[in-house]
């Protein structure tokens, strides 16, 4: 939340210094409008450039990615993390280079998982985090706006499940395919659809020459069940299953002029809508008259997903600031479940969005950011190191709600997309027509999930971080925990120290969270053999054996995957160690050990405790 | 926020006209306002909070509301009739733990003999669970439910005032537990200083500015303590010009100490002056004290002597510990005024108030208990007298007629029981003007005798409206507010007591919670006029919990399917928990066990035969569980809340089999509770 703060305040005086950026608010009322321009944007500009405001991050400190997280389990926190929260605003920004000038067209829409259709969908619940809320409400944030007005969407996933109930369903362009056989009911039935059509239609064409008394008028309707749709006269026949309304097509197909609809089931019964029309240009109409319905049904449904499939088919490079998580929030809320692994991740992901490029990972390049994972430090880093000033030209015209901060944050993405790319020599001004490809240089980096944190090995000494950091396996790696509450990594070393043999070697000890530590082992081998000692009980110094039977407890780095992978996201990390510990003795370890898993250890990064 | 207000009081105003023919007649002064609900925010908390003291203290009982930011967590996780109490309870906990309260209303209620009528000052407290302090254990989010929030925005909820200007709150065990983490920090010194020594030497200065930057702190550091020696008396002029050249260090004073104050440096920097002054000045400390704009001011104080040096550490100690202390006080908040009704021990008034009890209870108090039981004895010795207006409404048979038999929802009772014109009522019972029951409302020392202006599930309006309601019924009772004794006490009156706490566990099937014994009731069993809205029909112990059902499996098919493996008349009742799952009732309980026996044979043997068994239509997929209703208890208990029961039972992995031996003992139990039961499975 420091860093937020930090973000905030400068937001702040940097907007009184740069001029106002409008920025345009969509929320369902303009969103139709909205969308057709934004439209025009994302095919008109080079890149599109995304921006979350999300409901919550995690719900226990151990539950951020961490340090100590390897690229699977941070996925699976950041799975943990989009499952459970929200998206309030959605920010878009198309944005191209010319001539040296960033040209930007940013747009935030207001998201709200509104149950439009009473199906239970997108969300039954979702969770907030008041820290979260608590910062967006310090930067202007407009809840009412947001849950009043914000627009509602559904996943392409949620959309072919069929759940929503639709209006009518034109059944003339459909191909039921007709039953193969027809038993003697069948024949009957169709026989029976057919006179009653061909008198209906009758009775049709002879009102056009009489005038009949209203009353009468009014009792054969009644009888025949003939209405009006529109202008047009129409008739309804009652069906009880799916194979009557295909025996109803079956039975109608030699007249020409009709239009068939499936009205929506009221309560079980079903029922065909045989509209009458005056000639082939006037059913064609009609025709078009339904599937335009049906179109803008789908996109009432669909929603803000609207603007994520356009992107999609624009073949647009999406820039984002933290892709890991912001794609695991799009992906599940706007795609499908996330899928178990990261591979099946990534590969379900790239099929959607072909060119993502991480602003981190491209921080990563000029090296020295890990600590700038913030994105108005990394810009005025970059301003004091690489001379790169950019123009920017926010090309919305429309009024806006001055004087709110919140809602930049996408412009700034762009801005420091291009500075990072002017700063790395990579050129991102794309020539007229070349849009599909990419540099091959921007090629290099796109695609490249990084937490924010976990860290490719890197030379220590290019940091601009004072703590040094190296990388580590993680099977050197031993989550301890039931020591006495309160006690600092420091204290907790000092006691380890002289404990026991296997301490006598270099390690260290970080806090995860209040009641867990880690111990890194820096050689190799002596992880195992502490691991042997603890679950022995063998072996075991007096001194160590004092702290076991006050319930010191010892785990390996594959525990705390599988507590990742449980989906038991317990307040504490102890807690959940202490239930998968109990399982692997069930297992007896037969799961295959993990590839060449490695983690970035930093002696400065862990959580202070006096942070929490 | 100005807008909204005013669509709000246009609402209001326009619900008013439609209102206003029966209400005008109920007032007897003409003076009527439209004036705001007294809303309360963390501006003006402290100020209202000492008024409402005075209020409750008068009061002769207060009435309480809440809004919520959700019900139920799953859908299967709503009531259902089929619900056994324990089940009812594990659903009320599940929601209490993971819902925010949004809104409290808090509406104290007194009698003024002189005016004979009563005298309301509601409130509306927005409050927010920003949390002040961080604790252990204590989820870091809360849950909303969509619908919820799309119900609270029809109403024009204020969401910026409540996330912006919500009260907080700390729970009294959060405030234990802060405080014994306080001792642990501040316990031991000895230990904690000589680590905090040996810290400070092992820093090792790796890089060249590193060096530099101690070396130049220690002339610094050195320098200054020089000039006090020389000088003796601490004032020297040489002090001034020594202040120009560093305008990072500055001489002051800490409890008659000279001291240097450190400005502007990073954490780096002070750590390596710590450093620098533990390793070379042994007569001067490296502390960090709270000064009053309670922000953590780093200094280095001069100290004649250990002794005063340790002194000095034990100071600086207590100082912080002292202004740790100040700010878990001040993060209590909201709690103050719970902590107000409970000190108080006033009767408190709800309406269908047992999901808002609880959330009182996890929100202010601490974890809920895991049984009904437990809650009910810890509920009461924070609040001994809690009365439900909804009980009140269902049990009395004149109120009963008043409210037509039909819905007892609370703005319909409002409507009936005190808008309606007196001659009607009157006739109806046939004492006139006893039965007209004044409420004046006072809003900031004014006072209006028809008072209009809040919003509908707004939470203090819906507050004042309960205590409306029970003002009216106790006169419906026959209770005399008029009585020579000043002040009648509600808590002795032995026309109220069969309804005080006496709580709705659900409403849905009528089951009650009687705190003051802890055992639930089916609706039968007690409350005479209760008794032909509910039948009980369930036997517990005769049903199974059925899961991960077939898609689109109608309760029907499944009736039909076990009516032909053991018979029509079999199977009583099916009833679906939602589309994965559902319960079925069987007509013995043998049938149970031999349900489960039959279905483990028939997945083991995978024979023609098993194909054929009439049970292979729900049988058929393989991935169909079953279990006892013991297993649903189990299910309900899970912390977790899958959208599907399906998952949700995997995920905590229910063991299908689980409670096969238990039924015997669950029957003894189950007869015990529900005598009703017993004669009805006869």
């Amino acid at each position: 939340m420091h860093f937020r703060r930090y973000l905030c305040t400068q937001t702040a005086a940097g907007n009184r210094r740069r001029h106002q950026w409008p920025v345009k608010k969509v929320i369902k009322s303009n969103f139709t409008q909205a969308l057709a321009e934004i439209k025009d944007s994302i095919f008109n500009s080079d890149f599109v450039a995304i921006s979350l405001q999300k409901t919550g991050g995690y719900s226990a400190p151990w539950q951020k990615i961490l340090p100590i997280d390897t690229a699977e389990t941070a996925y699976l926190k950041a799975k943990r993390a989009a499952e459970r929260f929200q998206i309030f605003q959605f920010s878009v920004c198309p944005f191209s280079v010319k001539a040296s000038k960033l040209i930007a067209h940013p747009y935030n829409f207001q998201l709200f998982p509104r149950d439009e259709f009473r199906v239970g969908m997108p969300s039954y619940s979702f969770s907030c985090q008041p820290s979260y809320l608590t910062s967006m409400a310090q930067e202007g944030f407009d809840f009412n706006a947001c849950i009043y007005n914000g627009i509602s969407y559904m996943s392409r996933v949620q959309e072919s499940a069929g759940k929503v109930q639709r209006g009518n369903v034109l059944l003339n362009s459909c191909s039921l395919q007709s039953p193969s056989a027809f038993s003697v009911a069948d024949s009957i039935f169709m026989e029976r659809i057919k006179t009653r059509v061909k008198n209906w239609m009758n009775d049709c064409n002879d009102l056009h020459d009489k005038t009949e008394d209203s009353l009468i008028n009014s009792l054969r309707k009644l009888v025949s069940r003939s209405e009006v749709y529109g202008s047009r006269p129409s008739l309804t026949i009652d069906v009880c299953s799916e194979r009557q309304v295909q025996l109803t097509l079956e039975a109608l197909k030699e007249f020409v002029n009709i239009v068939l609809l499936q009205a929506p089931a009221k309560a079980g019964v079903e029922a065909v809508q045989v509209i009458l029309t005056s000639s082939e240009e006037d059913k064609n109409l009609l025709v078009k008259e339904f599937q335009d319905l049906e179109e803008e049904h789908g996109r009432v449904v669909r929603g803000f997903r609207e603007v994520i499939d356009l992107i999609s088919t624009s073949q647009r490079p999406v820039v984002v600031h933290n892709s890991l998580n912001d794609f695991a929030f799009i992906h599940s809320k706007f795609l499908a479940p996330l899928p178990l692994t990261m591979d099946e991740f990534s590969s379900s992901l790239l099929s959607v969005f072909p060119h993502i490029l991480d602003v981190n990972h491209l921080m990563k390049e000029i090296g020295s950011f890990d600590k700038m994972n913030n994105l108005s430090s990394a810009i005025s880093y970059l301003d004091r190191r690489f001379f790169a000033s950019i123009d920017m030209e926010v090309s919305n015209q429309e009024e806006t709600d001055r004087g709110n901060v919140h809602g930049h944050n996408v412009l700034r993405v762009c801005q420091l997309f291009v500075k990072l790319c002017s700063a790395l020599k990579i050129s991102v001004e794309i020539p007229e027509g070349g849009h599909t490809q990419l540099s091959a240089f921007l090629q290099r980096y796109s695609n490249m999930f990084c937490s924010s944190d976990a860290t490719d090995p890197v030379n220590d000494d290019v940091r601009i971080w004072t703590g040094k950091s190296r990388t580590v396996r993680v099977n050197n790696l031993v989550f301890l925990w039931g020591f006495k509450g309160g006690i600092s990594a420091q204290d907790l070393k000092d006691a380890l120290c002289n404990s026991h043999e296997v301490f006598s070697d270099e390690f260290d000890v970080k806090m995860v969270d209040r009641t867990c530590a880690i111990v890194v082992f820096w050689t190799p081998g002596i992880s195992e053999s502490f691991l042997k000692i603890m679950d022995s009980g063998e072996l075991l110094s007096s001194k160590l054996e004092d702290m076991v039977s006050e319930g010191l407890k010892a785990a390996d780095y594959e525990t705390y995957r599988r507590v990742c992978e449980s989906g038991l996201w317990k307040p504490d990390l102890t807690e959940c160690l202490d239930r998968a510990a109990d399982e692997t003795d069930i297992l007896s370890g037969d799961r295959a050990q993990q590839e060449q898993s490695i983690i970035c250890w930093n002696s400065d990064e862990m959580i202070n405790l006096d942070e929490l | 926020m100005r807008n909204n207000y005013l669509v709000r009081a246009l609402t209001r105003a326009n619900s008013q006209t439609r209102t206003s023919q029966p209400a005008r007649s109920l007032c007897s002064s003409a003076s009527s306002a439209d004036v705001a609900l007294k809303n309360v925010t963390r501006s003006n908390f402290e100020v209202v909070l000492a008024e409402l003291r005075r209020h409750v203290r008068e009061a002769d009982f207060v009435s309480i509301d809440l809004e919520m930011t959700g019900i139920t967590s799953a859908p299967w996780r709503e009531s259902f009739e089929f619900d056994r109490p324990d089940i009812q309870y594990l659903k009320v906990k599940d929601s209490a733990h993971k819902f925010a309260v949004v809104q409290f209303g808090v509406c104290p209620f007194r009698w003024d003999p002189h005016t004979t009528s009563f005298v309301a000052n509601p409130h509306n407290f927005y409050i927010f669970p920003r949390q002040e302090i961080t604790s252990d254990g204590v989820s870091y989010d809360f849950l909303c439910q969509t619908s919820s929030l799309e119900f609270l925005a029809k109403y024009q909820f204020d969401f910026n005032t409540c996330i912006n200007e919500g009260i907080s709150y700390l729970s009294r065990s959060q405030e234990e537990e802060a405080l014994k983490r306080l001792d642990l920090v501040y316990k031991d010194e000895l230990p904690d200083l000589s680590s905090n020594l040996r810290n400070g030497s092992d820093m090792q200065l790796v890089r060249m500015a590193d060096i530099l930057f101690a070396e130049r702190m220690k002339n610094v550091v050195g320098e200054w303590r020089a000039g006090l020696l020389r000088s003796g008396n601490w004032g020297a002029e040489s002090q001034g010009s020594w202040n120009d050249m560093n305008q990072k260090f500055q001489t002051t004073f800490y409890q008659t100490r000279p001291a240097l104050e450190v400005n502007g440096l990073t954490s780096r920097q002070l750590k390596i002056i710590k450093s620098v002054t533990e390793k070379h000045f042994k007569d001067l400390a490296y502390v960090h004290v709270t000064g009053e704009t309670s922000c953590r001011q780093p200094l280095i104080v001069y100290t004649d002597s250990t002794e005063d040096r340790e002194l000095l550490k034990r100071e600086v100690k207590a100082c912080q510990r002292k202004t740790a202390e100040l700010s878990i006080q001040a993060a209590i908040g909201f709690r103050h005024v719970i902590d107000l009704l409970s000190s108080e021990r006033k009767l408190i008034v709800g309406h269908n108030c047992f999901l808002d009890i609880a959330h009182v209870y996890s929100k202010f108090i601490g974890p809920l208990p895991s049984t009904a039981e437990e809650f009910a004895s810890a509920v009461r010795t924070y609040f001994p007298n809690i009365i439900d207006t909804k009980v009140l409404l269902n049990s009395d048979y004149t109120l009963l007629r008043i409210m037509k038999k039909g819905s007892t929802s609370l703005s319909k009772a409002f409507g009936l029981l005190c808008l309606l014109p007196v001659t009607l009522t009157s006739i109806s019972t046939g004492v006139a003007d006893k039965l007209r029951m004044k409420v004046e409302v006072q809003v900031d020392e004014q006072r209006f005798s028809n008072w209009n202006s809040g919003a509908k599930h707004e939470a203090g309006y819906d507050a004042f409206m309960t205590g409306c309601v029970f003002s009216h019924a106790c006169s419906h009772l026959g209770i005399d507010f008029n009585s020579p004794a000043p002040g009648v006490d509600l808590l002795q009156n032995e026309k109220l007591q069969m309804y005080i706490n006496h709580l709705y566990l659900s409403w849905v099937n009528g089951d009650t919670l009687d705190l003051k014994t802890g055992k639930s009731s089916s609706a039968g069993s007690s409350g005479s006029t209760m008794a032909k809205h509910w039948r009980t029909k369930f036997t517990f112990s005769n049903m199974i919990l059925l899961w991960r059902l077939p898609a689109k499996l109608k309760a029907k098919d499944i009736r039909d399917c076990f009516s032909k493996a053991f018979g029509s008349g079999s199977v009583i009742s099916v009833h679906h928990l939602d589309e994965t799952a559902a319960l079925v009732q069987f007509s013995k309980p043998e049938l149970v066990s031999g349900f489960l026996e039959l279905k483990d044979s028939l997945e083991r043997e995978n024979s023609p035969i098993s194909v054929l068994h009439p049970l292979s239509t729900i049988l058929e997929t393989g991935r169909v569980r079953a279990a006892t209703y013991e297993a649903y208890n189990e299910v309900c208990s899970s912390p977790l809340s899958e959208v599907l029961f399906s998952d949700q039972a995997e995920k905590i992995g229910v063991d299908g089999k689980a409670g096969l031996v238990k039924p015997s003992i669950d029957v003894d139990e189950d007869d015990d509770l529900y005598p009703s039961e017993a004669q009805l499975s006869r």
